[in-house]
């Protein structure tokens, strides 16, 4: 097998194949794509690969396959053996496919955000801005009262899944598309979490997290 | 009503179940952001949220248990004092001790963590909170200003029973009280207090998060239809010139402090441990291989380095040699000292900086040389640096500090009752051929420091790998020079001729002059030089703080020049 990622290093969708395939030590080359400033998600070559002309784009082997989630999925059906980063379980499936479906959503947002401010795209920012805000606290509160409830995820499960990798990268970039977090402790805790994870990477503007080792 | 930056009111700022273990929690009061962290000790720390340095975010930093790192240059700084412990781009040199990060007032009580503006007012409980078994709810920020959060939660008590509003925008009603943080002029959080614990938790805390959150809506929508008012605009304080650069040589201010000895007790075989707390608060900030100097009652000064680990600042723990009299210091403090005795310490000095960029780092101590081991060990426990520790005693019954050196997660390794030919080979072994960023700190009697300074050396590592502080000046002095010191604040001048020191002939003069070891060791009568060029013979400075020719030891070094100033 081998696999490919057509890959633009400041892209947080990019970032979430990586990180997945980080954990689950996946041996992978990259084709950089340069998404800016030069565009190169339209050009023609690319656009015979994803003719939506989104980034990522990962070829196993002849397979070519697009979407972040939607690879994500692949990754952890074809190589995660222990089968918990996208469960078996109609009921769990649905579940992480639910949050897939937010994930898109914090793109469309917060990324956005992050695209108009660092970026020189021509989107309404305060609208993005408030869209990731109503997301967070959506967030906020679904992750607080998973701790009351002992769920540390986002999914049921007692482990991470690709819900939470999907969601991970745009939440951990807010601040530069002007997005606090500071009124979101339970999600800047569950950021803590996924950083935890072992085989966690970081990219630009994701760091790491202190050990949660040692603990008496 | 508007929103004063100077309030001295006491705010909750979080949840206590906000700060999990290592975690570093983002607030918010009067418009001043916070980092918030709670320590390994459970010390909870409220700390203005940028670091000294470049002015990132601490939020974001790491909470390795006893410091916080900053991310993005990995200044670190202490537990409690909220001094800098070390800063990567000198990692050769301890930080000035001054280099402190603001920090707020803080208490954890009721659930909540509380923190104020400034500390002009004392803690007080609100009325009523004594007695019961608090329970709070799940926080609730709104983007409104927190008149109009308060004014609305009144509203939220039925017709029955009206809400009481408490100082410090509070409000009450029934079991139920609700405090409102002002985070800004147009944000605030609303933290809900039970008066009990509910039956069943999670359904009570849905209950009120249900309420509250549309009580946010409306507040929102209606903050939405007014200009939303100026933020609070907080000033920093800019750091002075002094902090902004690296200090040469940190001069002690011959400052003290009283502290208590807490507990004494036989460490091992030959080790008396003494535990000297702060009469209030904390102690000061300290790296580790930092000692202090402690003024005997019988007014000797002697130097003993400090074992504590990261942030560690209630009270420093000493290791004494038992025998070691030779001067009567040792003995004094054995002999004599008690617990619930008063004595006076130095602030902590450092001359034995560790470094905490290295590959591998292999720490040799020999008897009573364990104590600034320990520390160094300790630090680098809790930021998982990897480090091999070897201990050599004479006997098992010697190995002071036992239960602290098991806690270590390390490679601690205990070499006992070795013929000294093995020392030698022993000592070779755990240095190995010295490779690139492995560093060496031994500390023990002056043959060991000799066998590992030898033997590194012969090994390949290099002088700057090798690091040991020195409690003896072995030099021969050259005392035969004769020349004229003039004592810049004393307005005197004096001559000093051959045979005598610059201390002995100000001594003679009626001076006070602070000293402990007199042969140029201890740093204790390091003195700033003016004028003239300095004949420098101590073991204290190393070579670039000598050739600055700003500061001198007057109990060995001499003049070169026919005439010394010296800030005295």
């Amino acid at each position: 097998m081998t696999i490919t990622l057509y890959d633009f290093e400041l892209s947080g969708n990019c970032y979430k194949l990586r990180l997945l395939m980080s954990i689950l030590k996946l041996r992978y080359n990259i084709v950089p794509v340069d998404f800016y400033p030069d565009r190169q998600h339209k050009a023609d070559w690319f656009l015979r690969l994803n003719p939506f002309g989104q980034l990522p784009v990962l070829k196993d082997d002849d397979l070519i396959l697009s979407d972040s989630g939607a690879i994500l999925a692949y990754l952890a059906k074809k190589y995660d053996e222990s089968g918990q980063w996208f469960p078996n379980d109609p009921a769990v499936t649905a579940e992480v496919l639910r949050w897939h479906a937010v994930a898109d959503d914090i793109t469309s947002t917060a990324s956005a955000a992050r695209l108009a401010l660092g970026f020189f795209y021509d989107f309404d920012i305060e609208k993005a801005q408030k869209g990731a805000h109503r997301i967070f606290r959506l967030m906020d509160e679904h992750l607080w009262f998973g701790e009351r409830e002992g769920r540390d995820w986002l999914c049921s499960p007692d482990h991470p899944t690709t819900a939470d990798i999907a969601c991970f990268p745009y939440v951990m970039l807010s601040e530069e598309g002007g997005i606090s977090r500071q009124d979101y402790p339970a999600l800047r805790r569950w950021t803590d979490r996924v950083r935890r994870i072992p085989g966690f990477m970081v990219m630009s503007g994701i760091f790491p997290a202190g050990r949660a080792a040692e603990e008496s | 009503m508007t929103l004063s930056l100077s309030d001295p009111t006491w705010y909750p700022i979080a949840s206590s179940d906000d700060l999990p273990f290592r975690h570093v929690y983002q607030g918010q009061l009067l418009g001043r952001e916070l980092a918030v962290w709670r320590a390994d000790d459970g010390n909870v720390n409220v700390w203005e949220n940028r670091c000294l340095h470049r002015g990132v975010r601490l939020s974001i930093g790491i909470n390795e248990g006893g410091e916080l790192k900053c991310q993005y240059h990995g200044w670190r700084y202490a537990n409690r004092s909220a001094g800098c412990t070390y800063i990567p781009a000198h990692p050769a040199d301890a930080p000035a001790r001054r280099i402190q990060n603001r920090t707020y007032p803080v208490r954890e009580a009721y659930g909540l963590i509380w923190s104020a503006a400034n500390d002009e007012q004392a803690f007080r409980p609100f009325a009523g909170a004594e007695g019961h078994d608090w329970f709070a709810l799940r926080p609730m920020p709104v983007n409104a200003a927190p008149e109009d959060v308060l004014a609305a939660l009144a509203g939220l008590a039925p017709d029955d029973q009206p809400a009481d509003l408490l100082p410090g925008l509070a409000v009450r009603f029934g079991g139920t009280w609700y405090f409102v943080q002002p985070v800004d002029a147009g944000r605030a959080v609303i933290r809900g207090l039970l008066r009990e614990q509910p039956a069943d938790a999670v359904a009570t805390l849905r209950h009120y998060n249900e309420t509250l959150s549309k009580l946010r809506d409306r507040l929102e929508r209606a903050a939405a239809r007014k200009p939303a008012p100026e933020p609070l605009q907080p000033t920093f304080e800019k750091l002075s010139a002094d902090l902004a650069t690296m200090p040469d040589i940190a001069i002690p201010r011959g400052n003290t402090i009283t502290v208590v000895v807490r507990r004494k007790w036989t460490s091992a075989d030959g080790v008396i441990g003494f535990e000297l707390a702060a009469r209030n608060g904390h102690l000061p900030t300290f790296q580790p291989g930092a000692h202090i100097d402690l003024h005997l009652p019988n007014g000797m000064t002697r130097q003993y380095s400090i074992t504590n680990g990261p942030g560690e600042l209630m009270s420093y723990i000493i290791g004494v040699k038992q025998e070691s009299a030779s001067k009567g210091g040792s003995k004094v403090l054995v002999e004599t000292v008690r617990e619930g005795d008063l004595l006076s310490i130095s602030e902590p000095r450092n001359n034995f900086p560790l470094r905490r960029d290295a590959v591998r780092t292999v720490l040799i101590a020999g008897g009573i040389g364990i104590t600034p081991l320990l520390s160094m060990a300790r630090f680098l426990d809790k930021s998982a640096l990897p480090y091999e520790l070897h201990y050599f005693t004479r006997a098992g019954e010697q190995v002071a500090f036992r239960g602290d050196l098991e806690a270590l997660h390390g490679k601690v390794i205990l070499h006992t009752g070795l013929p000294r030919a093995e020392i030698g080979t022993t000592i070779a072994s755990a240095l190995g051929q010295w490779s690139m960023a492995q560093h060496v700190y031994v500390c023990g009697p002056g043959p060991m420091l000799e066998t590992v300074r030898d033997t590194a050396t012969a090994q390949g590592w290099p002088e700057e790998s090798i690091h040991f502080e020195y409690f003896r000046n072995d030099k021969v002095i050259d005392n035969s020079s004769a020349f004229d010191v003039e004592l810049a604040r004393s307005a005197m001048t004096l001559h000093v001729p051959s045979g005598k020191t610059i201390m002995e002939v100000m001594r003679d003069a009626g001076l006070t002059v602070p000293s402990s070891c007199e042969q140029g060791a201890c740093g204790t009568c390091l003195t700033t030089v003016i004028e003239g060029e300095v004949d420098h013979q101590d073991v204290y400075l190393n070579r670039s703080e000598k050739a600055s020719n700003t500061c001198m030891m007057t109990c060995v070094s001499r003049a070169k020049s026919a005439r010394l100033v010296l800030d005295i």
